[in-house]
C-alpha cells in the first residue's frame, strides 16, 4: 500500500498528525471558576486582613491556602479544561504549575507591598483596596497567562 | 530511548483513524464525546473506527457509568502510539526520498 501513497499524501497524513496534536493543545486552559474563586477568596483575605487581627488574618490565610491546594490541583496544569479529556503533561508542558504558581507568589508579594504603600498614605483599607486590583488583574491576567503558556505549548510543539 | 522503526501503518492510515490515534497520542484518555466533537464524526463513524483500532489493540476502550450516564474513555494503547510513530517515520520517509529522487535522475 505505502506505494500507493504519494508524497502529497504522506505530506498531508502527516499535517493531519499536527494538527490533531494542535487541536488538543487549544484546549489547554484552566476553568473560568478558578480565576473567580480566586479573585473573591483574594478580597475576602484583604478584607480579613483589614480587621487588623492577626490571629483572624493568619487562620484566614492557612484556610485560603488549604482550599486553593485542595482545588486546584486538579485544574493547576491546564491539562483538565473539561472533563472530556486530560491532555498529556508531555504536550501541555510540564512546568506550567510552577509558572502558575510563581505568578501567584508574585502577586501575593505586589498585594503585600501595594498595602504597604496605601497604609503609609493613611488609605482606610488599605490591603482590601489593593486586593481588590489584585483580583481584578486575577480576572483579566488569568486567561491571558493561559493564552501565553498555549502558545508556548504550540511553539514547543514536535513531530511524532 | 527507544529508536522509532519506521513502518507504514494500513490500519492507522486511513484520514478518519489517523485523526483519531493523532488525537489521542496527545491526551492521557479522551472521552467518546470530546473525540467525536473535536473530530466532527458521527456516533456510529466513531464506534466504527474504534473498533477496527481496538481489535488491532491500537486503543482501549473503558466503559463507566457516571452519574447515571454511560461514558467510554478512550486510550491509546503503547503499541498503538508505536504504530503511529512508526507510521509517521514511514511518512517522512517517503517525502524524504522523494525530495532526492529529482536530483538522482540528473
Amino acid at each position: 500500500m505505502i506505494n500507493e501513497v504519494t508524497p502529497a499524501d504522506a505530506s498531508a497524513a502527516l499535517a493531519r498528525i499536527d494538527q490533531s496534536r494542535r487541536q488538543v493543545i487549544d484546549e489547554i486552559d484552566m476553568p473560568r471558576w478558578y480565576w473567580i474563586g480566586l479573585a473573591l477568596g483574594w478580597v475576602a483575605l484583604g478584607v480579613v486582613a483589614d480587621l487588623e487581627r492577626p490571629v483572624a488574618t493568619f487562620v484566614a490565610t492557612l484556610a485560603f491556602g488549604a482550599a486553593h491546594a485542595a482545588t486546584s490541583h486538579h485544574v493547576m496544569g491546564g491539562r483538565h479544561r473539561t472533563s472530556g479529556a486530560r491532555i498529556s503533561a508531555d504536550v501541555a508542558g510540564r512546568s506550567n504549575p510552577v509558572i502558575i504558581g510563581l505568578c501567584l507568589i508574585g502577586l501575593a508579594i505586589l498585594t503585600a507591598a501595594g498595602a504597604l504603600a496605601t497604609s503609609a498614605d493613611g488609605t482606610r483599607h488599605p490591603v482590601t483596596t489593593v486586593s481588590i486590583f489584585a483580583a481584578i488583574l486575577l480576572l483579566l491576567g488569568g486567561p491571558h497567562l493561559m493564552s501565553a503558556i498555549r502558545n508556548r505549548a504550540h511553539r514547543a510543539s514536535v513531530p511524532l | 530511548m527507544t529508536r522509532t522503526v519506521a513502518k507504514f501503518d494500513e490500519i492507522i492510515h486511513p484520514t478518519t483513524r489517523l485523526s483519531i490515534v493523532s488525537m489521542l497520542a496527545a491526551v492521557d484518555w479522551a472521552d467518546f464525546a470530546f473525540v467525536r466533537d473535536h473530530l466532527e464524526l458521527s456516533d456510529s463513524a466513531l464506534s466504527k473506527q474504534l473498533t477496527t483500532l481496538e481489535d488491532a489493540g491500537y486503543v482501549s476502550l473503558q466503559r463507566t457509568v457516571s452519574g447515571g450516564r454511560r461514558r467510554v474513555r478512550i486510550q491509546l494503547t503503547t503499541s498503538g502510539r508505536t504504530a503511529l510513530q512508526g507510521h509517521a517515520a514511514a511518512l517522512r520517509g517517503l517525502l524524504d526520498s522523494a525530495d532526492h529522487e529529482p536530483q538522482l535522475g540528473r
